[in-house]
Formats: structure tokens, C-alpha cells, sequence
């Protein structure tokens, strides 16, 4: 009884928190080699990472990442059928920014995240249905005079999968992100923000891949939702339609070499990118080493065209079981012509992880415009986040 | 699971990270010059500077149209600007664009970072030249909204 009443408190108190808000349901691609796990898919159900977790993953999260504790949904106490996998995310945050002018630095405290998942498998057939849905979130609140159109609930992910194994070829057909480059957990990061990966800008795909123990592929045909669908099911950001590609090679479970390719046209430009990750895990020094460049090109309707240059840099230590520490260097270039059009980004990022489904993250961001002189005014950024996962 | 370093299994990895390590800090160190040589046209405005920074979530997108204000397209952004009078053609100390942009006695725009001075500038200067429409055929017919006055704040 008291076993029941536990897990009926864990399930009202997800479902209330799910009430608040949403962000992405993230993944650490910090976690590739130096968790012992090479491919994004044997911990997540998505074959790219990203979303729900599989049963290995939760083992995972208790095991290795964090300092103790039953990573299995609502620890444990109750067990889904096998072919149903359910989870959420709760995420509180604070943060401080200043970018100078008035109302700056910004203080600010909001639900950041909260969003349930499921996936449920229809019998031996390989076939799966995934569901991501919550509410949205925003750091700033609506003032009057200053309200935001869109509905406060999103769908970011929702698809039918086929993948009869854990290796081999795979189809997905709906809304999520093409795989393409590191695909980091925070959306701030050039390398999300500026390729067409920000927040909420999952596109509806048809995708397909080949997935192998030190090799996988990934080719994908996007297009944005179409404008009859309801707001919930719409994305964010400057729209299109166009393909990916997303390719990588492993090396001893230790390294990883990606290429990647993305063009995406609508009425008004047609963008091209392209570029490369590597991934370096050092075991002796509990290092990762990661890094991703992208150019990209931009033809615009009526003659204009331009290129731009994403990248970052970083490395994470693994001091002990239960905190990862990852520095990075960022760059965008606006328009690889001027100097001065870049954007310089230095980030500290703290992740603990106390106990299984519990996490708390330190992130500091310094930046500065153009070359770093005086050519605009830096900006920093200090945030925490209290996240919980069930 | 335990692994052994191996040199062999670096080196592609390692190459790679050496590769975008040099060309990241050759871009930190400057690529291009220090002329603005870039056209003073809406359509470039609009596509490498405005969208990227203002048409993102809970911002100035087509589905949040924060404060009414929609900036993710060519045409949209320039209809917007200019009806509600964040644009006054020829009048770049008169645009609120330019005050929200340098943050001067209001909120900064975009909130989470400055823009460039440089991508400043070259909006003012494409106000100062009457803020032309250069974009895809038909150009927006501007008729007023309302003013920009307290708007972004």
C-alpha cells in the first residue's frame, strides 16, 4: 500500500509539474565513449539520441553517470509492460544576464521544462509510436502590451518508427530533429541556434538510416508543418523545406568522426550547409574532446548571397562518478566578408548528478561581438537549472 | 568498459579536432576584413542579421509573434517595421529600431545578446538611404499600424 501511495505521489507530482512548461528533452553528447556506450542509440529510443530513455540508458543513469540510485521509471517501483516505455522531464531555472541597457543585468526564475514521453511498440513488428508533448516555456513572462501569440502547449517530437534492431536499417516518419552535428543539450549553443536546430524548430520528416556498432548514417527530407495544423504542432524559427545528411565513423568506442550536409530552401533563400565533427575520448585523463564546424551559404532571392562559419570547440572532464565539467569556445560569423559580424562565445558548464533522475546545472557564458574589441557590447550569462527526470 | 588508448583509433578523431581547433581559432582571429564591404539592402539585412536574431521562440517568430511583431521573413519584417514605425525612412535617430538595438534607455534588443555595431550601423545606413524594399515581388503596401512607442519593452 504504501509502495502504491508512493508511486501515485511520483505520478501526480510529474503530471501536475508537466502543467508548467517545456523545453527539449535533451541528450549529452558527453555521454558517447565516456559512459562506456558508443552508439546515441543504446541509450535512447530515437536512433540519433535524444528524447526517452531505453532500459540500458536507465541502467545507465544509475550505474555509471550518476552517484547511485535505480534509474528505471519512477525508480523502480513500477515497471511499464515491455512494449510501452514511459518517462517526463521537470526542469526549474534561474539566470542573470546582462547585456547592458536599461533592465539589465536581468534576473529571472521559471519553470524551464516539464514534458512526458511514451513510446509504445506494437508487438514483434519493429514498429514503435513516439510522443513528446508539454508546455511551452519562456524565460520572459507576458506584460501587457507584450504577449506572445502562440498556444502554451507543444508536441516537439511525435513519430512512427520502424527499426526491427538494435542495429541495422531503420524508417521514422514525423516530427523531430534530423540528425545533423553534435546536437548539444543546451539550444544557446551557436552550433544549435545558428544551423537551424533552435528551440522548438523540429520539422515533420520522413528519415531513414543504417545504424552499426562503429558506423551509422542518416538521411533526411524535412519540410515545416503545414500551416493547417494547429499551433501545437507548429515550429519555431525561420521555416523551410529541404534534406540532410548525417554520417559518422567510431573508432575503438574512443573516437568519432562526423560529416554532415543540410540545405534548406523557402520563397525567399535557399541555404546550404555543410561540415564536420570530431569526437575524442582520453580515458586516462577522464577527457572528452568535442568539436563541430559548419559553413554556410546563404543565396537569397533577388541576388544577395553570403557565407557564415559556426563552431565549437570543448572539452569535458569527468573528475569523478556524478559531475561533468566541460569548457567550450564558440564562433559565429554573421558574414565571413567582416570581421566584425562574428559573435565570440566562452562557456563553463557544470553538470552534477547526485542521485539517478536528478541533475543540477551551473552554466556560465561569456560574450563578446565582432573581433573582441570595441566593437560592441559582451554579454554574460549565469544560470542554474534543477532538473528531475522520471 | 574498459579501453585502452589507442593511437590508431585517435588519429582520424584527432585530426578532425585539430582541424576545426585551427580553423575556429583562424576565424576567432578574423576572417574577412575590417571594411564593411556588405550591401545596405533589406534582403541581406532581414536574412543575416534580423531573422537569425529576432524571428527565434517566444520572440518575434511567426507562431509567437511576441508584442504583435513578426520579423521571419523578407517581407513580413519590412511591412512590420515600417507600419508600426520602428522605421522611419531617412530618419535613423528617429527609428525606435535603432534606440531598441543599442539599448538606449530601454531594453536591449534582442535581450540575449547585442547585435554587432557593425550590423547596427549598416541598419542605420540603410535607413539613412530611405529604407528601400529590395525584396521578393510584390513589395508590402505599408499603411499604419500603430506606434512603436513602448513597444519591446
Amino acid at each position: 500500500m504504501r509502495r502504491l501511495l508512493s508511486v501515485g505521489a511520483l505520478v501526480g507530482l510529474a503530471v501536475g509539474l508537466s502543467l508548467l512548461s517545456a523545453r527539449s528533452a535533451e541528450a549529452y553528447p558527453q555521454f558517447q565513449f565516456s559512459s562506456g556506450t558508443s552508439r546515441c542509440a543504446q541509450c535512447h529510443y530515437s536512433p540519433a539520441g535524444y528524447g526517452l530513455l531505453t532500459s540500458w540508458g536507465r541502467d545507465e543513469s544509475g550505474d555509471t553517470i550518476s552517484r547511485g540510485g535505480d534509474g528505471a521509471f519512477l525508480h523502480g517501483l513500477w515497471a511499464p509492460p515491455d512494449w510501452l516505455a514511459l518517462g517526463g522531464d521537470i526542469r526549474y531555472a534561474g539566470l542573470r544576464n546582462d547585456v547592458g541597457g536599461a533592465g539589465s543585468p536581468e534576473t529571472a526564475f521559471f519553470p524551464m521544462q516539464a514534458e512526458a514521453y511514451g513510446r509504445a511498440a506494437f508487438g514483434k513488428t519493429g514498429v514503435s509510436l513516439y510522443v513528446a508533448a508539454g508546455l511551452r516555456g519562456a524565460t520572459r513572462a507576458e506584460k501587457t502590451g507584450d504577449t506572445i501569440h502562440s498556444t502554451a502547449a507543444i508536441s516537439r517530437e511525435h513519430y512512427l518508427m520502424w527499426k526491427p534492431s538494435a542495429t541495422g536499417a531503420y524508417v521514422r516518419l514525423g516530427r523531430f530533429y534530423a540528425p545533423y552535428g553534435l546536437r548539444m543539450a543546451e539550444h544557446i549553443y551557436y552550433v544549435r541556434r545558428y544551423s537551424g536546430f533552435n528551440l522548438f524548430e523540429e520539422t515533420y520528416n520522413l528519415s531513414g538510416g543504417y545504424l552499426e556498432e562503429d558506423w551509422e548514417v542518416h538521411a533526411t527530407a524535412f519540410t515545416k508543418p503545414p500551416s493547417g495544423f494547429p499551433e501545437v504542432l507548429q515550429s519555431e524559427g525561420v521555416r523551410g523545406q529541404g534534406g540532410a545528411l548525417y554520417g559518422e565513423k567510431r573508432f575503438a568506442a574512443m573516437s568519432a568522426v562526423g560529416l554532415q550536409g543540410r540545405l534548406v530552401v523557402n520563397s525567399e533563400q535557399r541555404v546550404l550547409q555543410g561540415g564536420a565533427i570530431g569526437k575524442l575520448w582520453v580515458e586516462k585523463a577522464k577527457l572528452l574532446a568535442m568539436g563541430e564546424l559548419d559553413l554556410q551559404r546563404h543565396d537569397v532571392t533577388g541576388g544577395v548571397a553570403y557565407n557564415q562559419l559556426i563552431a565549437f570547440l570543448g572539452a569535458t572532464f569527468f573528475p569523478v562518478r556524478g559531475v561533468m565539467a566541460g569548457l567550450a569556445a564558440e564562433r559565429y560569423q554573421e558574414d565571413l566578408r567582416v570581421a566584425t559580424t562574428a559573435r565570440n562565445a566562452f562557456d563553463l558548464e557544470v553538470n552534477l548528478f547526485p542521485w539517478a533522475h536528478c541533475e543540477i546545472v551551473l552554466l556560465g557564458r561569456y560574450q563578446v561581438t565582432g573581433s573582441g574589441k570595441s566593437d560592441g557590447d559582451p554579454g554574460s550569462l549565469g544560470m542554474f537549472q534543477l532538473h528531475y527526470y522520471l | 568498459m574498459h579501453r585502452t588508448f589507442s593511437s590508431s583509433a585517435a588519429r582520424p578523431s584527432f585530426l578532425v579536432l585539430a582541424s576545426l581547433a585551427a580553423a575556429t581559432a583562424a576565424a576567432a582571429a578574423g576572417c574577412g576584413g575590417q571594411n564593411d564591404t556588405r550591401p545596405a539592402k533589406w534582403s541581406y539585412l532581414s536574412t543575416a542579421i534580423i531573422q537569425p536574431s529576432c524571428a527565434t521562440a517566444n520572440c518575434h517568430s511567426e507562431l509567437s509573434q511576441r508584442s504583435g511583431v513578426r520579423l521571419d521573413s523578407i517581407k513580413e519584417g519590412y511591412y512590420q517595421l515600417l507600419a508600426r514605425h520602428f522605421v522611419m525612412p531617412s530618419q535613423p535617430t528617429q527609428s525606435a529600431l535603432i534606440g531598441l538595438l543599442e539599448a538606449q534607455g530601454t531594453r536591449r534588443m534582442p535581450p540575449d545578446f547585442a547585435l554587432p555595431q557593425d550590423d547596427i550601423d549598416l541598419i542605420s545606413k540603410w535607413i539613412t538611404i530611405g529604407a528601400p524594399y529590395d525584396g521578393p515581388s510584390p513589395a508590402p503596401v505599408v499603411s499604419a499600424l500603430t506606434t512603436a512607442a513602448g513597444a519591446g519593452n
